[in-house]
Parts: C-alpha cells; structure tokens; sequence
C-alpha cells in the first residue's frame, strides 16, 4: 500500500461521472506507477452489487508481481453517501489485517482520486460468496446457523477490540458524544429542503437525540453489519465488507442493525436461523459485553431510523444529484414501511 | 407534472439507453427496447401519478387538522390551515401533491408541539391525545400510499436476478 501523499501523483481530475472504459485505463496506469512495473488491466468489469461504491472485479497483469485478482471502489461524485472519504475504509483494512476479524487486504488507496479522479482504494480480491440478506433461499439451515454463529462471534471480536492506539481512534472527533452527533448528522441529511418531508421521521429523530442512552462501553462499531456484507467460502467467513460507516460508538448499534428483519428475509432470526435470545447469548458470551434490552430497543427504533435516512439519500442521489440507477429511485418506495415500522420500534424504545 | 415522475421516466430511459441497448446484439430486443423507449417519452408527456391516493391523503389530513384544532382549542399551538384545503374537482396531480407536502410539514411542527416539554407541562392530557391522534393519523396516511406501493423485490433489484437468486436456477 502507498499512503495517499506518494512523491509525483498527479493533481486530481475531476471528471464528472465514472466512466468505465476511462477508470479502467487510469486504473492501469495508477498500479503502473505505484508499482514501478508496468500493468495490464485484463477481466475488467463492474459488480453490480453494491448501492454506494462503484465496485469492479479485474485482475492486474505485470511483470513484478504476475496475475493479481484485485478489486477497485471507487466514489462517484452523485453517489449515496457524495462526497466520499476513504479514510474509513482504509483504517478498517489497515488496523485488522491479521486480527480475529477477517477483511480484505488494501492495496492501494487514494483519497484525492490521482489518476482515476475520483477517492478509491484497491484491495485483494476474495475467494467466495456473497449471501443476500432480502430473500429467503435454499442453503441448508445447519450451514447458515454455522455461518450465522460466526458472524456474531466475528462481530464480538471487533468489539473486543481496544480501539486507543489503532487508526480508529482517529475517526473519533470533537467532545460531543459521537452516537448524539450521528443521529444529529441523520437528521440534517432528512432536513434537507431537497428531501420529502417525513413528519415521524423529524419527531422520531428529536426523540432519539433526547433519548440516545450513554454507552457502557464504546468500541469499533462497523456501522453496517448485516448478512449481505462479507463473503463466505467453505462454510467460512473469509471477508467483512464494506467499512464505510465504521466509527467509534456503542456496540449495540451493530448488534441492531444485524438483526434487522430487512436483512434477514424478513425474519427476526438472525439469517433466519439463528433466534434473537441465543444471538444475545453467543455474543454476550464472546464479546464480554453485557447487552442492555433497553439499549438495544433505542437502537433497533435507531436502525430503521438510519435505514429511512439512506433510502432518502439514495432518492436523493436519483432525483436531485441525477445519479443513474434505477435502483436507487425504486428504493423511494420503501420509505412508507420503513416510517411505520420505525414508529413502532419507538413505541417499543420509549 | 410531479418533477419526480419526469425523473422516474427519464431514469428508466437512461438506464435502458446506458445498459441495456448497448449490451443487446439481438435486433428484435433492441427494436423491443427503442419502442419502449419511444413509449415512455409519450407518458412523459402525457401522463401523471394518480391523482386519487394523493386526494386521499390531503382529505385524511384535512380530517386530522380539524380533530386537532378541537382538541387544542384554547391552547396555543402551531398554526392549523382552514379545511377542506381543496373545493370543487382538482386532478392536477403536482398541484395535490405540493398540497399534501404542506400538510406533512404543518403535520410534523404540530407533533414536535404536541410532544414537547412546554405544552405538556400546560395540558399532559390533551397535549398526549394530540400525539397520539397525529401518530395515528399519520400511519394511516402511509397506508395509504403502501397501497399504491409494488411489493418489494429488493433482492432482484440488487442483484439483478430475474427469478430471485442463484438457488432457483
């Protein structure tokens, strides 16, 4: 990995929309450069998964280093969460090589875009699959509870984790509590004049500021931890994905998000499988963190919260910032189940 | 016309221009997918979101103002619109919907109101029966838009899938 300040990087580009046959010369020359070897991009394509980062598949060709299977993400300037930072996701990949968390390993990154024009990182690719968190399916149960076991255990060593003298603490900033100024920072984003107006979701987001509970502990929180966002090869999860909202928080933050009924198949069981009291239990006993039922009620109601506020930003980043994909406009349609099912969760929470 | 349904028609135009035309060798697929393309310029002149479910909505709000201007009678409160807002026939869709957006607005700074410190420490009862009324109103106003909403289909959106996933073949 070179850091971002490599000696001869050309100034930023700045083109206006990614353009794939351009990211991929650019992406050629980049790896050229920062290896000293020149590289062929060959198998170039784009993956469709992904609803904010522009994600690809190739493999890069040279003479030092051979066939490398890599993936490139890339931060388009209209995309969910514009204008991008690679910071999180590069100390998310650089602070847990090597620890009891598995994630890809980085090999590049530029947040002022250089070649490409755009913030991106490059990382290894990773053997395997990744499950979809919206529909039930066929895989054996016995397979998903052994997968669904060590997700909770993978989530509990994150927690674990001691963040002071990693990278992470650096995502820390100022003295408000951080949960108080994420929530605060959702509900800029749905004051926006741009946005529908949601009234539950104004009166909601005052609730949960006046109401966010003080952690008993704060740790790394990946921020959206959920079946749909790793890879699993062999009946192991080799790779956690998708690091953009990591922040230092409480850890019943991810514990909510993951059990989400919209990533389960609209279960309560996590994958489906696995029931809310024994998710509880598995990670109690592996974090050493005791879960507080009161907070983890504010941050179920807290998770569809955030959930409404990216479905906005993503209809957002259709109709105003004209980002074009259909997918993101169809996601406008969630909102109406979404604000009902966040009303009951904080019925629940108050 | 409503500037999201112009959006929406454009984008599905965009997306079969951008992704599906040049990834189409078959002649009848692309004369299918120009015609279609031709199709949806014609609704982009001519057609509208329905005016119905949004009438619907403003008639639902309208009943929600007047049950609260009762119940806040003699408090001091937000300021609540004379109803109905709409007399005679309107089917100017953009016109109703610009209408039911101010009612979510006045909506919303009557329930911030209604749950507030300062008028619960002047009248909990009915400051709590306001709340609970607008809480109720404004669900059942959302059930009404679920059901002009499609049923989810966020797994094939995401991945592209027509049938679902990998396990139906």
């Amino acid at each position: 990995m070179r850091p971002d300040d490599v000696p001869d990087a050309p100034g930023p580009v700045r083109p206006v929309a990614v353009n794939d046959d351009a990211v991929r010369t650019a992406l050629a020359q980049h790896l050229s450069r920062i290896s000293g070897s020149r590289t062929e991009i060959t198998s170039f394509g784009r993956k469709s998964s992904g609803f904010s980062w522009i994600t690809y598949a190739f493999v890069a060709r040279s003479a030092a280093d051979g066939d490398r299977k890599l993936i490139l993400r890339v931060g388009p300037p209209n995309g969910l969460f514009a204008p991008y930072s690679v910071l999180p996701q590069v100390c998310a990949l650089q602070s847990l090589a090597g620890s009891g968390v598995p994630v890809p390993a980085l090999v590049s990154s530029e947040q002022h875009g250089a070649e490409i024009g755009f913030p991106f990182f490059i990382c290894a690719h990773v053997e395997g699959d990744v499950p979809a968190p919206w529909a039930a399916n066929e895989i054996d149960p016995d397979h998903k509870r052994a997968i669904a076991r060590q997700f909770v255990e993978i989530l509990a060593s994150l927690h674990r984790i001691d963040p002071v003298g990693t990278p992470f603490a650096s995502l820390q900033q100022g003295g408000e509590r951080a949960e108080v100024r994420a929530i605060a920072g959702w509900r800029a984003s749905l004051a926006r004049p741009t946005a529908r107006y949601y009234p539950l979701l104004d009166w909601g987001g005052r609730w949960l500021e006046d109401n966010c509970p003080q952690p008993s502990c704060r740790t790394i929180v990946h921020g959206d931890y959920r079946i749909g966002n790793f890879i699993e090869h062999d009946g192991r999860i080799t790779a956690i994905l998708d690091w953009e909202l990591t922040h230092l928080g409480d850890p019943h933050e991810d514990l909510a998000w993951a059990m989400m009924p919209t990533f389960n198949a609209r279960s309560r069981k996590l994958y489906g499988v696995l029931e809310r009291a024994e998710v509880i239990d598995l990670y109690q006993r592996a974090s050493g963190i005791a879960v507080s039922d009161k907070s983890l009620a504010f941050y179920e109601a807290y998770a569809l919260y955030q959930a409404a506020a990216i479905q906005m930003c993503a209809v957002r980043a259709f109709e105003v910032d004209r980002f074009n994909d259909m997918r993101l406009a169809v996601m406008a349609s969630q909102m109406p189940s979404i604000v009902r099912a966040f009303e009951r969760a904080l019925e629940a929470a108050a | 016309m409503s500037a999201s349904f112009e959006r929406l028609i454009d984008g599905v135009i965009d997306a079969l221009q951008s992704h599906v035309v040049p990834n189409s060798s078959d002649d009848f697929v692309r004369g299918q997918v120009f015609s279609a393309i031709y199709a949806l310029n014609g609704l982009k002149l001519a057609a509208d979101w329905k005016a119905e479910p949004l009438l619907e909505q403003v008639r639902l709000q309208d009943d929600t103002f007047a049950t609260v201007k009762r119940l806040a009678d003699g408090m001091v409160h937000p300021e609540i619109p004379p109803t109905p807002r709409i007399r005679g026939d309107v089917s100017d869709a953009a016109a109703i919907e610009a209408l039911r957006d101010d009612g979510d607005r006045r909506l919303g700074q009557l329930l911030l109101w209604a749950s507030g410190e300062g008028v619960r420490a002047g009248n909990r009862d009915a400051a709590a029966a306001i709340e609970r009324l607008l809480r109720r109103a404004i669900c059942d106003q959302l059930k009404i838009e679920l059901a002009t909403t499609p049923k989810s289909m966020l797994q094939q959106i995401a991945g592209g899938e027509r049938d679902g996933g990998a396990a139906q073949g």
